[in-house]
């Protein structure tokens, strides 16, 4: 075959893969555009019916956020859903990787971020963050029977954590480690730890703690304060949608809707810090 | 010295070789002519064994070379050592190896296969390359050479294993007409020193002079076979006559 | 544009972050020499036991043959999680061995180098076995018939006649194997890539993907016109022939 001929025959080839690609990719499931122009989609959940509201989370990461597309669960995506009936939209779901959230919904990929996100200076540069929802801590991981009882046992040691989280930065600061690697996704850093490929973890505590309750073989070996809030990330200028969140986030405390969601997932009082 | 005996072979489907028995004595140069298709180079790469036959047999030197050592099927049932350190081959296309130069092509079975040291190897293989006219070529490359060099120095490189028989299959038939003499006079003195030969060969005129015994095969069997001046100048067979008429035609 | 440029282009992000994507380019050139070497070996051993003859060895050829096909099917990316994800539970494999920490290297290096080395051994065993079977039959045929085994005959004569007509395909795979080896970031080994989304994170910046993309480029850009050179060379050598110069 001739060189031009073999050119045109990949030209074509590829622009059939890529429309194929764009008429796949414009169906339900994934990330649609800015709010108005989307049209109501099966997996908006029991919102406050209105417009839907596109909303990005780093799925899974339970407790907060699990399960299969169109039947996301979790504390994030309760509280967001409870939020949107207070507020009169329908908040949508979109699975998309941690580490490039914050740029995702400054650009306009999503309206708002709710992923367990801790709110930083760092990102306060990029993303503007409601008020806190969630008080954290982290939390050292380890296989049960270790012998590593707390952060400072883990110099030397070959410790994971999930990427563009602040328990890496914990880790990167405070942890003086041999190995510290970092893992695109929380879960397979934890499957890690299973495996005996990493000695520890440093993750979210209640992250760590669902770990230990729900799949065993591991233990919190030592809770780290770091006095970490969560908020819900919105772009810098939408400031319209942030006093709204606000506001609904107030009234779902208030009316004690929070308190429900709270008690279901972690079978603990909320904190007063939260509630008031 | 080489006996064969109900020789059949197949592939797939079709029979090439259709029932041949042949017997040839050493130093006897055997002529085996033939239309395409009747089955001749088929009939040598039975004797050294590259096609085995699927029945018959083959003695060579007495001992039946279809039947092996732990006979069973495949190639353990063939007796291949035997065969191979007994009988060599030249091809119509020379098969030199091109990556390595005139002398190496000659020495490598010898070391490799006899385990013959490098001087032992060297020295024969010299002495062979003097004899077949190629003396000066020894560090050359194959693809420097005509092709009648090249097929001389394939000549040596069989008879550099001490064959009892030597095998040639159209051995000048892709050569160029004015190099196909130097070849045939490698065969000729070859003969003359009592070297037991199977010639498949167009070559109508040296299986005269030099063939002791001339074969006419068409169709998988021998349709007749003689002394040369017998069946080249009086065949009695009517597909002899034919085929004859047709080449002497050229 | 600007926007554009900020995100992709951002210099100083680039110049502070350098020397740790660097490093982590290393690690990837660390990955491929390895998993180059081997898989060129074991592509070779497996190309070889395609090829033994004889009724005799049919289930070695069958084997072989599956192996290729399965290992030229599964995505990398699934073998190297079906490593990572197996091979640590497996109590039997002393601890040393089951997770290895040899010569420096943590044990995704070693996953990784083996899942890379599994599959490209099975893309390169095609590429030998075109180039062994691009060499006449007559050679075998003239080996056999001086009384060579096959072994000898394949050693001797026919894979060294094979090599030399393989650089240009084989270059191919190693350039694809360079850029592979980015996979390994996924059971977090620090590769050029997994490090500029580190960077990312930290920034909110894409350049640090540009660099990385860069340093891979400037190795494999001169690797894919040498490809091409030799090509065009073999082409030429062939087009003017080379047997019999009569």
């Amino acid at each position: 075959m001739s060189k031009t001929r073999l050119t045109a025959l990949f030209a074509v080839l590829l622009v059939g893969v890529v429309s194929v690609a764009i008429a796949g990719c414009g169906s339900d499931d994934d990330s649609t555009s800015s709010g108005a122009e989307t049209s109501a989609s099966t997996e908006g959940g029991g919102g406050g019916g209105g417009e839907p509201l596109s909303v990005g989370s780093d799925i899974p990461y339970p407790p907060f956020e699990q399960g299969k597309a169109g039947e996301y669960t979790g504390f994030d995506i309760e509280l967001m859903e409870a939020i949107g009936e207070k507020i009169g939209r329908t908040p949508e779901f979109t699975d998309t990787s941690f580490e490039t959230i914050f740029r995702d919904v400054a650009q306009g990929k999503f309206e708002a971020v709710i992923s367990a996100a801790t709110i930083t200076e760092e990102r306060e540069k990029t993303v503007a963050f409601s008020d806190p929802y969630y008080l954290s801590e982290q939390a050292i991981l380890v296989q049960e029977g270790s012998d590593i009882k707390g952060l400072a046992d883990l110099a030397g040691k070959t410790v994971a954590a999930q990427q563009g989280t602040t328990g890496l930065e914990l880790g990167k600061e405070k942890a003086n480690a041999g190995d510290l690697r970092a893992f695109p996704e929380g879960p397979d850093a934890v499957n890690a730890l299973k495996s005996g490929t990493v000695e520890a973890v440093i993750i979210d505590a209640p992250v760590a703690q669902n770990a230990v309750e729900e799949t065993g073989g591991v233990e919190i070996a030592e809770k780290v304060p770091t006095e970490e809030e969560y908020g819900i990330a919105l772009a810098k200028d939408n400031t319209e949608l942030l006093e709204e969140i606000n506001q609904g986030l107030q009234e779902v405390i208030e009316d004690g809707t929070y308190t429900t969601i709270y008690e279901k997932w972690f079978n603990l009082e909320p904190p007063k810090e939260i509630v008031g | 010295m080489l006996s064969l005996q109900g020789v059949h072979k197949r592939f797939g489907d079709l029979e090439v070789l259709r029932g041949v028995d042949l017997d040839v004595a050493r130093g006897e140069v055997v002529c085996i002519l033939g239309p395409s298709g009747s089955g001749k180079s088929t009939l040598l790469r039975c004797v050294n064994l590259l096609e085995p036959p699927e029945e018959g047999a083959i003695f060579l030197e007495g001992q039946d070379i279809c039947k092996g050592p732990g006979s069973g099927t495949g190639e353990q049932s063939w007796n291949l050592d035997f065969v191979r350190q007994r009988v060599g081959m030249v091809f119509q296309q020379f098969n030199l190896f091109p990556h390595k130069s005139v002398l190496e092509n000659v020495t490598m079975a010898p070391r490799r296969v006899l385990g013959k040291s490098r001087e032992e190897a060297d020295g024969k293989a010299k002495a062979l390359l003097e004899r077949v006219g190629l003396g000066d070529k020894l560090s050359q490359y194959p693809e420097r050479l005509s092709g009648g060099q090249q097929q001389r120095v394939a000549i040596a490189r069989a008879l550099a294993m001490d064959p009892h028989v030597m095998l040639f299959d159209e051995v000048t038939s892709a050569l160029d007409p004015e190099l196909v003499k130097e070849v045939l006079d490698v065969l000729r003195e070859l003969a003359s020193e009592g070297m037991t030969m199977l010639v498949v060969t167009h070559e109508l005129g040296f299986a005269r002079e030099v063939g002791d015994k001339v074969v006419f095969m068409d169709g998988g069997v021998i349709v007749e076979e003689g002394r040369p001046a017998d069946v080249l100048d009086s065949p009695q067979q009517e597909r002899t006559k034919k085929f004859l008429g047709l080449v002497l035609e050229r | 544009m600007n926007e554009f440029f900020n995100q992709f282009f951002d210099f100083t992000v680039m110049g502070d972050h350098f020397d740790e994507v660097l490093d982590g380019f290393f690690r990837n050139l660390l990955v491929f020499a390895l998993a180059g070497a081997l898989a060129l070996a074991w592509g070779l051993v497996l190309a070889l036991l395609r090829q033994l003859p004889s009724k005799k060895f049919l289930p070695v050829r069958g084997i072989t043959i599956a192996y290729i096909d399965v290992f030229r099917a599964i995505p990398i990316l699934g073998v190297i999680l079906l490593i990572s994800g197996s091979i640590p539970y497996l109590e039997f494999i002393p601890k040393d061995i089951r997770i290895p920490h040899w010569f420096g290297q943590p044990d995704p290096y070693w996953y990784g180098v083996l899942a890379l080395t599994l599959v490209y051994g099975a893309y390169m065993a095609e590429v030998y076995r075109a180039g062994i079977e691009a060499i006449p039959r007559g050679q075998i045929e003239a080996a056999r018939s001086l009384g060579m085994s096959h072994g000898q005959a394949m050693r001797h004569v026919v894979v060294p006649q094979a090599v030399t007509k393989i650089p240009a395909p084989m270059l191919n795979e190693l350039i694809s194997l360079l850029k592979d080896t980015t996979l390994v970031g996924v059971i977090a080994l620090g590769e050029a890539l997994l490090i500029a989304r580190e960077v990312q994170a930290e920034t909110f910046n894409a350049s640090a993907y540009v660099l990385g993309c860069a340093m891979f480029l400037v190795v494999c850009l001169p690797a894919a016109r040498l490809v091409d050179y030799l090509i065009k060379r073999n082409q030429t050598k062939v087009a003017r022939g080379s047997h019999i110069a009569v």
